[in-house]
């Protein structure tokens, strides 16, 4: 398929009057132009074993298979995978492969490469960031050239939701563990729509459409442009440069739901905001203070100025079935947390909440790269100054980030935001012994919850337990949740047919047409 | 006085052998004190930021002494400079850690870094030539042309290159939306590689950041200075013709500035290549130092230092080959 932009008319400056039209009038030739999107930073490595960021994750989506996808009412549907048995006691999966994959570099498809990543992935030092997608398989059988037997530590219910993992290449890798530092790190090969064709000197990645993949129709090039400034990213699209913006910053969504030449696609994602407190230190460690800081925060006033959204009472989002809607949000209720605080000792001298002579001070710490962190910490360190309560913002790199939040615990408060696959697994945030637990929560009750939720086959079971994980979490206070922002992504009025996935956004890529 | 005049200076009367070799050597030593200093510089820069490669690695905290181990990150500073300088004189960088996991910084720097001199290079030479006409224009008048160049030269590299980029593209897409024009093949900036875009980052590295007003107000200085000088009044009288003499007299200075400047356009690179886009050494070594990649931000200081001092160097054997002063022995 040869694609051209719409662009205008290209009709030959009339007159010789302007200087600036003559200087600017660099022909462009009327070529193929590949489907343009941005990413704020591209991704260092494509590997699926590895993904850290949204940006790799996307770019694995393009080019990379799992077992199974999500068909757009977000249910399991075979991918990799043709068919699949599972034993009456719910311990053994026999899944048959698809014989009619192959390689982007022309190596049939097995079930070789089903057992050796999940093998791969399970051995420690192959040190993946994935490790826990497979944690839940004791064994990966090879039955045949295309059938693999999936043997499960605990009874599973649908295994098919957790087989969404993508697939590597066994005859590539000599052996596990895999290295995050080889070659193909760099010369990415999956079996997905697109194929990695260069890794440019501008950083950009381009991929081409597998010949036969797919309906011919669909885009034949897709192009992720760097473009770390996100001044630019919306000017970008309207200027045609980029066919693509993944989200829109609030701040140009009034700009672009008004052009003709875009369209802005709402998707939902499983993200929250939140204001986690140290609970390990002083006065942080007594509920009454948190349920007071709580109660001097308008969350209402804080999401205003940088979009809109949903507020959250807990850690799931309105339109999760784990939400306990019987779970009242976080209300601005000054009063309550001045009494809060008189009964935790504080008393108000010149304005200013103090218990033994020393003021109640904050330092709230948030991600440089969160969007829009600036204004919320701000509007905060007002909200709370005007309350007695005195915030010392600081915004950090991610090498920061990582070694003040989570080596140091060096914060009392922290702005940030949790995203989720579509398990909505919030065990490593809230357990005791969560490897996300930064904030050193800590409740019995919530733990044996979250175990049963992660071991039960009966989806009832586990929708009463994360219901009730959601009220106990919000009466600890372990954190002030805030809200859930609306995404939109922007594309240009010449691509066509789109449907995003709220998490890996170009699962239906396939389906998406450019003039 | 940079250090070849100096160390030119000092030799005997009578040149030799061994006097050359002693001041060759002196140089030698110096460049490669620098290139030490500017690795240990930017080693412990790193070491003192908060963080380093393992947090930046998902899952690193449960592994960390094994990546410490592999990535020598378990010794001392000064031991894991000592090593990092033994390996470089071999020519060994050592490969990415987190920026570009597992690729050869060598092969990463050397690329970049040619991308760079080919901005700062030019803008080098524009800042020089641009700076010498004006100064040829304005030296000994009224100061009105003199504050114009410095207004418009004190805008800072990022003010002048946002401004500049958000004026292209707007007067071009408004052009385009009319049908007065086709697209140009640099629309739109910052995102599309071209030749335009290049030679913007030029002209703003040139000009931005006070570059240019510097370059301009030394030379103008010169320019009086050279034609009050007696030489000058003596070829005047004898009805000689100026500019060959003034110009040839500038040529020290000239160079002197030069070396000295190339530092800051160096420096200037980080923030024009950010903004424009444009991957070179700079904007790979902001990277570099977000992701704590020690071995990368070592490379590009490695070559960065190497550069300066290149710059420098070559600096006096133009000034020593134009100048018979430099090379005669001091009394």
């Amino acid at each position: 398929m040869t694609m051209s932009s719409s662009r205008c008319p290209c009709r030959p400056y009339p007159g010789a009057g302007s200087l600036a039209a003559a200087l600017l009038a660099f022909a462009l030739p009327a070529s193929a132009v590949p489907f343009r999107y941005a990413e704020d930073l591209a991704p260092g490595i494509v590997h699926p074993l590895y993904t850290t960021t949204m940006a790799e994750a996307r770019i694995s989506e393009l080019v990379f298979d799992g077992l199974y996808t999500d068909d757009p009412q977000l249910a399991s549907t075979p991918g990799l995978a043709l068919s699949a048995g599972l034993s009456p006691d719910g311990r053994e999966m026999t899944v048959r492969l698809r014989e009619d994959v192959t390689w982007h570099d022309g190596a049939p498809f097995t079930a070789r490469d089903v057992v050796f990543t999940i093998q791969a992935m399970k051995d420690a030092s192959t040190l993946s960031t994935e490790s826990g997608r497979v944690a839940w398989i004791d064994q990966a059988v090879l039955v045949d050239a295309h059938t693999v037997r999936l043997v499960f530590r605990q009874p599973e219910r649908r295994p098919e939701d957790k087989l969404h993992f993508k697939i590597l290449p066994a005859h590539l890798f000599p052996e596990t563990p895999i290295r995050r530092t080889g070659t193909f790190r760099h010369r990415p090969v999956g079996t997905g729509p697109y194929k990695v064709i260069s890794f440019n000197e501008d950083n950009s990645i381009t991929m081409r459409a597998v010949s036969g993949e797919g309906d011919p129709a669909g885009l034949a090039e897709v192009a992720m442009r760097e473009v770390s400034d996100k001044n630019y990213q919306a000017k970008l699209l309207l200027y045609e440069s980029l066919e693509a913006l993944v989200r829109v910053l609030p701040r140009d969504l009034a700009v672009l739901q008004n052009h003709r030449k875009v369209e802005l696609y709402p998707y939902q994602t499983n993200s929250w905001w939140y204001l986690g407190f140290n609970l390990d230190r002083t006065p942080y460690d007594e509920p009454s203070v948190r349920q007071a800081i709580a109660a001097l925060i308008d969350i209402d006033a804080l999401l205003a100025p940088i979009g809109t959204g949903d507020v959250v009472s807990g850690p799931y989002v309105p339109s999760s079935p784990y939400c306990n809607h019987q779970v009242p949000r976080f209300e601005h209720q000054p009063s309550q947390a001045d009494a809060l605080l008189s009964e935790a000792g504080f008393v108000k001298e010149a304005r200013t909440w103090t218990r033994n002579g020393q003021p109640l001070r904050l330092k709230v710490v948030s991600h440089r790269t969160l969007e829009s962190s600036q204004e919320v910490v701000i509007n905060l360190q007002s909200q709370l100054r005007e309350a007695g309560i005195g915030v010392e913002p600081e915004f950090l790199d991610d090498a920061s980030w990582k070694a003040r939040i989570w080596r140091e615990r060096d914060y009392d408060l922290v702005l940030s935001q949790w995203t989720f696959d579509r398990s909505e697994d919030v065990y490593d945030q809230f357990h005791s012994s969560g490897t996300r637990n930064f904030t050193g929560y800590a409740n019995p009750e919530v733990d044996t919850l979250l175990e049963k939720a992660r071991t039960t086959t009966d989806p009832q079971v586990k929708k009463t337990a994360l219901r009730e994980v959601h009220r106990l979490v919000h009466d600890d206070v372990p954190m002030v949740f805030l809200w859930t922002l609306d995404s939109y992504a922007a594309f240009s009025s010449r691509v066509h047919n789109v449907v995003i996935h709220p998490f890996y956004f170009f699962t239906w890529v396939q389906n998406w047409r450019m003039e | 006085m940079t250090l070849a005049a100096a160390s030119l200076e000092r030799r005997p009367p009578r040149t030799n052998a061994r006097s050359l070799l002693v001041a060759l050597g002196r140089l030698v030593s110096a460049f490669l004190l620098t290139l030490a200093g500017a690795i240990l510089a930017m080693q412990m820069l790193l070491h003192l930021a908060p963080g380093d490669p393992v947090d930046l690695v998902p899952g690193g905290e449960q592994v960390r002494s094994v990546l410490e181990a592999e990535w020598g990150l378990d010794t001392p500073l000064v031991a894991r400079w000592g090593r990092y300088l033994a390996r470089a004189a071999t020519g060994d960088l050592g490969t990415s850690l987190t920026w570009r996991p597992g690729a050869p910084v060598a092969g990463l720097v050397l690329p970049a870094t040619a991308r760079s001199l080919g901005l700062a290079l030019p803008a080098v030479g524009l800042a020089l030539v641009l700076g010498t006409l004006l100064a040829w224009a304005t030296a000994g008048r009224p100061s009105r042309r003199r504050r114009m160049v410095q207004v418009l030269s004190i805008a800072p590299v990022f003010l002048l290159a946002f401004v500049t980029v958000n004026v292209l593209n707007e007067a071009a897409w408004i052009l385009l939306e009319r049908g007065l024009i086709a697209r140009p093949s640099w629309f739109a900036l910052p995102d599309t590689e071209s030749g335009v875009k290049t030679v913007l980052a030029i002209v703003v590295l040139a000009v931005g950041s006070g570059s240019l007003a510097e370059v301009h107000a030394a030379v103008e200085d010169e320019i009086v200075r050279i034609r009050n000088a007696p030489f000058v009044d003596a070829a005047r009288a004898r009805g000689a013709p100026l500019a060959p003499h003034v110009l040839r007299s500038l040529v020290p200075p000239l160079v002197t500035l030069t070396a000295n400047r190339t530092a800051f356009f160096v420096g200037g690179l980080v923030v024009i290549e950010k903004i424009l886009l444009l991957n070179g050494a700079g904007a790979m070594l902001w990277q570099a130092c977000i992701a704590r990649d020690a071995p990368l931000a070592m490379g590009l200081a490695l070559v960065a230092a190497a550069v300066v001092c290149a710059a420098r160097l070559l600096g006096d054997i133009v000034r020593l080959s134009v100048d018979p002063r430099l090379r005669e022995p001091r009394p």
